[in-house]
């Protein structure tokens, strides 16, 4: 399957329709790492450790050429602390994330799910320990961060049963993430970030502080940036009950701009954080924010 | 001042509240979405709430506003304007007075020419905005297109019919003011007879009268009479000579192409032609002057009957009055002799006249006799008293009745009441006999002793008791009553035939049209005549306009009615602006709806 189709490129949607999570983040995974001339998370020391396998997406220049020369086989050199990089998934469960604008496409948390299980392939891949966190109002799943490649299927069981919950809260999982991380690491953090800024803002700067790189992941669906709906309707908040009664032709286009106005406070606070911020919509391929996230945490470390 | 030509439109201004009521009824229950980005909703309308009341109560207007104004573009309004736009829509009615008199020559040109020409120059300056009504000598207001109005005119020609000036107008201003259009006017274009502006209520509509030409004497036959209704052979025609002036004229008496009088009379004169007449039967007669410039009423029509003398025989119980009075119209050749009709005081077979019998004690007798032919008269009680004989009764009339039975009808009592004494039947008439309530005798009547009792025998064996034919009189067009027996009118285009009560209407053509019965017989004949006021062309002036017509009435000239009508001031139709208006609006609230949408795609 993987060899026939770049699943990274193609429709999340018509992705998903193919197999389970593992099969799809496996194939999506292999997809993304075709197209790569280097790993896409590499350490950051320089203390060699030892030798392993090279796999596609593996830079050349860790390529060890002698050891090339001597036994015929493609091995590139690992370093001290980049073996011992930690990775948490950080992923939002709430109600919020448990909806779609259209039929069409996956809901942010199906969406989100394949995100992270594909993310903790690839950074199992290149050994590096890896765990994750489920949560709604509260912490649902943890699971510590372990090396070992079949740790994955631990992973990604975890994030298979995480089922949708009520509300959000963010600032119980991020929390969680320190105690779990006692070195520097790696926080990835998906949600739809439908939940209160300035706590979860800053809650990632403290992990920030504890020396984390950290990478948030605000999922939305198109629907949601776009209003759209009848001429006039009750739009209800799954997660509050809360509604309001509005006609989406006269608001559409201030609704697109408060939508981008948000989006535009959130980068600017992640990036005064130092935080890296991707803004993904559920209708884009999963191999394009692979990729525009590997290339931004690139260019951080 | 704003007036609507489709004011029923105004009720659609109910309308302009749809706008409204579709708001509250989206307000009313609204669907439900789940939708977990609220938030940022909620932001939004907080952020823009004042500017979205604005927008919704501007759209809201908006949207009521172009109801209203295409509601009012529907019902036509027009404003007074002094500069430009058109005549206030009108009701007009336009009085063409074709009537007889309109036939005069003024000028060398027929005055029904000059009145329909001046009357197509208005249907000219009619508007297809304007409501038209054409009256003409008929006098009933007919609601017509421009189109149709010019189509009548053309054929518009002077009728033998009298036009009643005043119920004219009154009859087109009630057409026209009972119209919806805010103006009502009636142009009227007539000689303006002095006698055919008969009073009543004042019209509603302000009516324009047209100054015809100044007219010309005219002398015209106002009737002539045969008397007496049948000539044994002789009789004697009446001519009436009506008209003004004091020019006299020649008059001929023609029956068919033969002249049989002749005498000279001036208008108010009366004159008798006396021809003799050889030939019995029925006969169209024709009295003509010489013609001027109104020839239509130069002629009159007439019928006479040329009959034997009547042969009677008086019965002993007729009394001593009667035979001898018979014995003297019988001797100078008035009546004849033998039994075609009996006088007495029996019940006879045949034609006959019966008195009341000498014998009180054969009353009885009597009355059962008249039961028995079926007679719906019988003799009641004798009264005493005085009374003035009245009714078809000749020279007797005036006469007094000192003694009488009265006579008492049958139930649904036919025939026909021939005199009467204080209003009650004293002689009547039921087939072929002749009921007379008093004896002719001195105890009775002073009649039998006066010059009147041989001239009223005469009358009574000769055409009472003889005569069952009738000559009926009427105008042109008018209904008449014919006789019983008279199934049928002979006109020149056929039979034509009476409604069940009787009635007819007279044929156009002025003429006599003789009677028949079911069996064929002629039985009396109609004739029909102009009517004589015509003749008179007197015209009303402007005070006796005024006092008819209302004192907003005016006698124009040509320039007049052209300056006066459709003085309503003039309007202009603000239909198309208030339609542009409404553009604008539907505009602008375009613009407002789709603002977000622009803003958007920006």
């Amino acid at each position: 399957m993987a060899k026939l189709e770049r699943l990274d490129l193609l429709d999340p949607y018509e992705v998903a329709q193919l197999g389970g999570l593992e099969l799809i983040a496996e194939g999506v995974v292999e997809g993304f790492l075709s197209g790569l001339h280097r790993s896409p998370f590499h350490g950051f020391s320089v203390e060699f450790a030892e030798h392993r396998p090279y796999q596609p997406g593996d830079e050349p220049r860790y390529v060890d050429w002698k050891m090339l020369a001597r036994t015929d086989r493609l091995t590139v050199k690992q370093f001290e602390q980049e073996t011992n990089l930690r990775s948490m998934l950080v992923l939002d469960a709430s109600s919020s994330m448990h909806w779609s604008g259209s039929d069409r496409r996956l809901s942010k948390l199906e969406y989100a799910k394949r995100l992270a299980a594909a993310l903790s392939l690839i950074t199992l891949r290149q050994r590096d320990a890896t765990g994750f966190i489920g949560f709604d109002d509260e912490v649902r799943a943890v699971v510590p961060a372990r090396a070992k490649l079949q740790h994955w299927w631990t992973v990604v069981s975890a994030i298979s049963k995480l089922k949708p919950g009520k509300g959000t809260a963010a600032e119980p999982a991020l929390r969680r993430v320190t105690d779990l991380l006692r070195r520097r690491g790696l926080v990835v953090f998906i949600s739809d970030l439908l939940i209160d800024m300035d706590l979860t803002l800053l809650s990632l700067q403290f992990l920030r502080h504890r020396g984390h790189q950290v990478v948030v992941f605000h999922v939305m669906d198109p629907g949601e940036v776009t209003l759209e709906g009848p001429p006039e309707a009750r739009f209800e908040d799954p997660e509050t009950g809360g509604g309001v009664i509005a006609r989406p032709r006269e608001l559409r286009a201030a609704y697109a701009e408060t939508v981008q106005r948000t989006i535009a406070e959130w980068r600017l606070a992640c990036r005064r954080g130092g935080i890296a911020y991707h803004h993904v919509l559920t209708d884009t391929p999963f191999g394009h924010v692979l990729r525009r996230a590997t290339a931004r945490r690139s260019r951080l470390g | 001042m704003i007036a609507f030509l489709q004011p029923l439109w105004l009720l659609a201004l109910s309308a302009a509240a749809i706008p409204a009521l579709l708001h509250l009824r989206q307000r009313h229950n609204p669907p439900t979405i789940l939708f977990p980005a609220v938030r940022y909703l909620q932001q939004t309308k907080r952020e823009h709430s004042k500017r979205l009341k604005l927008r919704n109560l501007l759209l809201l207007m908006l949207r009521t506003l172009i109801i209203i104004l295409i509601v009012l573009a529907a019902a036509r309004p027009v404003a007074t304007v002094q500069v430009g736009g058109v005549h206030t829509p009108t009701a007009l009615a336009i009085v063409v007075d074709n009537s007889l008199s309109s036939g005069v020559v003024l000028g060398g040109r027929r005055l029904s020419d000059l009145l329909v020409e001046r009357a197509r120059e208005v249907v000219g300056r009619v508007s297809e905005s304007d409501h038209l009504w054409l009256v003409l000598a008929d006098g009933v207001p007919h609601r017509v297109s421009r189109l149709d109005a010019s189509r009548v005119l053309d054929s518009v020609a002077p009728q033998p019919l009298r036009l009643d000036l005043g119920d004219a107008v009154r009859a087109a201003s009630s057409a026209v003011t009972g119209d919806i259009l805010p103006s009502h006017e009636v142009v009227v274009f007539s000689d303006r007879q002095a006698t055919a502006l008969s009073p009543g209520a004042t019209p509603e509509a302000r009516v324009l009268v047209w100054q015809a030409p100044d007219p010309v004497e005219n002398r015209g036959v106002d009737s002539a009479r045969a008397e007496p209704a049948v000539w044994r052979p002789a009789g004697t025609v009446i001519v009436a000579v009506g008209g003004s002036g004091s020019a006299p004229g020649a008059i001929q008496l023609r029956i068919g192409n033969q002249e049989l009088a002749r005498a000279v009379a001036s208008p108010g004169e009366r004159v008798a032609l006396r021809p003799r007449v050889l030939q019995r039967g029925w006969f169209r007669a024709d009295v003509a002057m010489d013609p001027d410039e109104l020839r239509m009423d130069d002629e009159w029509h007439l019928a006479v009957r040329v009959a034997e003398p009547a042969a009677a025989h008086a019965g002993v119980g007729a009394g001593r009055f009667v035979r001898e009075g018979l014995s003297v119209l019988q001797g100078s050749g008035r009546v004849g002799t033998g039994d075609v009709v009996v006088l007495d005081d029996r019940l006879m077979s045949g034609r006959g006249v019966m008195f009341p019998p000498a014998d009180p004690a054969m009353l009885g007798a009597a009355n059962r006799a008249l039961a028995a032919r079926q007679f719906p008269w019988r003799f009641g009680d004798r009264v005493t008293g005085e009374w003035q004989l009245g009714g078809m009764v000749g020279p007797a009339a005036g006469q007094p009745v000192l003694t009488r039975h009265v006579l008492e009808g049958t139930a649904g009592a036919g025939g026909q009441v021939l005199a009467t004494v204080g209003g009650e039947p004293w002689m009547v008439r039921n087939g072929d006999l002749v009921l007379i309530a008093s004896r002719i005798e001195q105890d009775w009547t002073v009649l039998p002793v006066s010059a009147a009792f041989v001239p009223f025998l005469d009358l009574l064996v000769n055409e009472l008791a003889t005569s069952s034919s009738v000559v009926v009189r009427g105008l042109p067009g008018e209904p008449v009553e014919l006789p019983s027996n008279a199934s049928t009118v002979l006109g020149p285009e056929g039979p034509g035939h009476a409604t069940s009560e009787g009635r007819y209407a007279a044929p156009l053509k002025p003429g006599v049209y003789f009677l028949a019965s079911a069996a064929g017989d002629t039985v009396g004949a109609l004739e029909v005549n102009h009517d004589p006021r015509e003749s008179l062309l007197t015209p009303a002036d402007r005070r006796s306009l005024r006092a008819t017509l209302g004192a907003d009435a005016e006698l124009l000239d040509d320039n007049g009615i052209t300056r006066e009508m459709f003085r309503g001031n003039r309007r202009a139709d603000l239909s198309g602006m208030l339609i542009a208006a409404a553009v604008l609006a539907a505009l602008l609230e375009l613009f407002l709806a789709t603002a977000g949408g622009r803003r958007e795609s920006r």
